[in-house]
């Protein structure tokens, strides 16, 4: 990811236009996500994957409750709140355990049975905890044609796991994707809500490097806030 | 203008602002000519915005190429229920990455025509489904759209017109079968995304069992370009049944990949020698796939000749789908591609139908073999067979979708299987 024509992830730092991402998302935006998830009317949820989870935390308080609400309102039937209630309770837990859904059940007065059948049918629910990063490595034919399975096998060294397993240290879950629409900038990773494109084998290393780094930084921001 | 890369040969109208952050914003957006088209479509009668977009000829470019103004024309014009537009945004299929593209660059552009749209269709209510790994796209599109509801252009009387329309960004979750239209309903309502049989056709009941239509992103993002200038203007590119501009997505082995806009029956040869700088390391080429991977490989002969339009690429003996080039060089193994080309497949039919769900495990077990070494003399034949009974028996069309490249690869490179079956496996 050395050269200029590369990009790191995001739309930032891309080919010729040297973008950030402050240029890229408008500088109010960077960085920030509305935890209230915006106008009534705008966006079911602003989806978003954190790297620190918390399994045990209760479902929907305080700004959490409120775009629960907020998604309520956006459909003619609740049925329809299904799927964007399950990322809101993924992004506070970091998984849909059998008992998230059987809470995002009575919320939504639909059966356990439906909502199960429901949240097995999308790849995007983790059916048990993962890894702070959740590594999705494309291989899918683009991507393929130009390294993808190398790219994924370094991915697999580099963290020491077996495909979707935790590494030790709890950081990081590698997964194979199928294709996540960035097949002009192979080799496409998906971490966590982050795109990273033209990865190539080489670049593995630093990348987790840089996301080890990341981790700490968050952890030491964290205590300076309490 | 093409991302990341440009070139001469392009025309650049839903792409020209790619690359450009200024024109992500409301105000970049307005300064350049935006909601202009809207402004004009709700000057007309609906009836009259959808006579213009009949009259550029667009098609869908959402992979079947269905003229988009006699689409909108089929949804009843006094029903006294609710009517729905759907965007869909699911961009799944693998080689294609324009949705994208288009979403995170020109949100407002897309905005605008799910406007246009829907004023011209009747519906109050926009949906529009973009695919759940869009973290980035999903965010830049919502705030356009709040932007956009702030200035008045969204909600109850946009721009003083007496209209009301809403609009919603709904996330997907993964699955790529939701980007099949009656799939996206259902997942839109909550619930597992397997298609609907039709008919009933979604102008009749669709989403919550009321008159829908559904669109691409980048039919929808055209729109406003087709208001504002007319149907002529968009006329002047393209060829007599495939009108007007298309975004082509590069991928695999060529110089410079990427979005390129060029008009409809541009070269492909040309596209791939000259728009995209060759095939990479100066390799020859070996074949193309240039609809995604649910159309036909194309071989090195083929390409020679092969327009890309609608017709012209069915002429050469694929189709057009979203336009999605997948280039491979020499080197390239055609039949592991295949293989996980089907295991793809295999991994996202939605389980409904038994030839399908069935068709696609088997059809992937018998390639994995096939390279493992232990394929059999009779298992060429059994592929050909199996997908034969996959075509044209189910729900929707992902099913046939795997007989495309089966049945292509074997009939251009049965070399490479028979070579495969003879050194049983002679390769990784
Ligand atoms: C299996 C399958 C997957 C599809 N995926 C998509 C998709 O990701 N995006 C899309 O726009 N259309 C997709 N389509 C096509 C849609 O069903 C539909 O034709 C299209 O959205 C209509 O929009 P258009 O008329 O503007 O092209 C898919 C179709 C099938 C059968
Ligand atoms: S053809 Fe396959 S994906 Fe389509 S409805 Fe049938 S089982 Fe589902
Ligand atoms: S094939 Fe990898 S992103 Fe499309």
């Amino acid at each position: 990811m050395s050269s200029s024509k590369k990009n790191p992830g995001w739309a930032g730092n891309t080919g010729e236009y040297e973008l950030t991402e402050a240029d890229i998302r408008g500088e109010a935006f960077v960085g920030k996500r509305p935890l209230e998830g915006g106008h009534p009317s705008a966006s079911a949820t602003y989806p978003y994957m954190l790297a620190t989870k918390d399994p045990e935390a209760p479902l929907f308080e305080g700004p959490y409750l409120e775009r629960f609400e907020k998604i309520l309102t956006r459909y003619p039937k609740k049925r329809a709140a299904l799927l964007p209630t399950l990322s809101l309770a993924q992004e506070i837990r970091g998984y849909v355990s059998p008992e998230t859904m059987d809470e995002v059940a009575s919320l939504l007065e639909l059966s356990s049975a439906y909502v199960r059948g429901v949240t097995t049918f999308y790849t995007m629910y983790n059916k048990q905890p993962v890894g702070k990063y959740l590594i999705q490595v494309c291989t899918n034919i683009s991507c393929n044609l130009c390294g993808a399975e190398d790219v994924l096998k370094a991915f697999l060294k580099e963290t020491g796991t077996a495909l979707g397993e935790i590494s030790l240290d709890g950081n990081f879950s590698v997964i194979e994707a199928e294709c996540l629409a960035g097949c002009g900038f192979p080799t496409c990773v998906q971490i966590n809500s982050k795109y990273f494109e033209n990865v190539e084998s080489q670049d593995v290393g630093e990348l987790l490097r840089t996301l080890v780094a990341e981790l700490s930084m968050d952890s030491v921001k964290e205590k300076g806030e309490e | 203008m093409g991302y990341p890369y440009s070139h001469p040969s392009e025309v650049s109208i839903i792409s020209k602002h790619f690359g450009d952050p200024g024109a992500r914003t409301l105000d970049g957006w307005m300064k350049n000519g935006g909601y202009d088209g809207l402004k004009k479509a709700l000057s007309m009668s609906p009836g009259e915005v959808i006579e213009i977009v009949k009259n550029s000829g667009l098609r869908g470019r959402g992979g079947a190429g269905f003229p988009t103004g006699l689409k909108w024309s089929f949804m009843p014009k006094d029903s006294g229920k609710p009517h729905y537009l759907l965007c869909n945004a699911d961009e799944s299929e693998p080689g294609t990455f324009k949705d994208r593209e288009l979403i995170r660059w020109t949100p407002h552009q897309l905005i605008e025509g799910c406007i246009i749209g829907a004023y011209a269709i009747g519906a109050e209510q926009v949906y529009i489904y973009c695919r759940g790994e869009f973290f980035e796209a999903n965010q830049v599109l919502g705030k356009a759209v709040e932007d956009a509801y702030e200035a008045g252009i969204l909600g109850e009387n946009i721009f003083g017109s007496g209209s009301t329309i809403e609009l919603t960004v709904h996330a997907g979750a993964g699955a790529y079968i939701c980007g099949e239209e009656t799939g996206l309903m259902n997942s839109l309502e909550g619930k597992r995304g397997e298609p609907r049989i039709k008919p009933p056709f979604p102008a009749a009941a669709g989403v919550f069992g009321l008159p829908t239509t559904i669109n691409n992103v980048e039919t929808l993002s055209a729109i406003p370009h087709i208001v504002r200038e007319g149907s002529d203007w968009y006329r002047q590119w393209g060829t007599e049944k495939s009108p007007g501009t298309k975004l082509f997505c590069v991928s695999g082995h060529v110089e410079r990949p990427g979005n390129y806009e060029l008009p409809l029956g541009f070269p492909l040869r040309e596209l791939i020698e000259d728009v995209c700088g060759g095939i990479k390391d100066k390799k020859n080429l070996k074949a193309v796939i240039p609809g995604g991977s649910s159309v036909p490989i194309l071989s090195k002969e083929q390409v020679e000749s092969c327009l890309l339009s609608y017709e012209g690429v069915q002429e050469a003996g694929s189709m057009l789908g979203c336009a999605s080039v997948i280039v491979m060089d020499e080197n390239t193994d055609i039949v592991h591609q295949v293989t996980r080309m089907a295991s793809f497949y295999a991994h996202e039919s939605c389980g409904q139908c038994t030839p399908c769900r069935e068709g696609t495990a088997w059809v992937t077990n018998i390639l994995k073999k096939m390279e493992a070494g232990q394929g059999k003399e009779e298992d060429l034949e059994t592929l050909i067979e199996l997908t034969d009974q996959m075509t044209g028996t189910t729900i929707c069309v992902l099913s046939d979708s795997v007989a495309a490249p089966v049945q292509s690869s074997i009939e251009h490179f049965r070399g490479e299987y028979q070579k495969l079956l003879n050194n049983g496996g002679g390769h990784g």
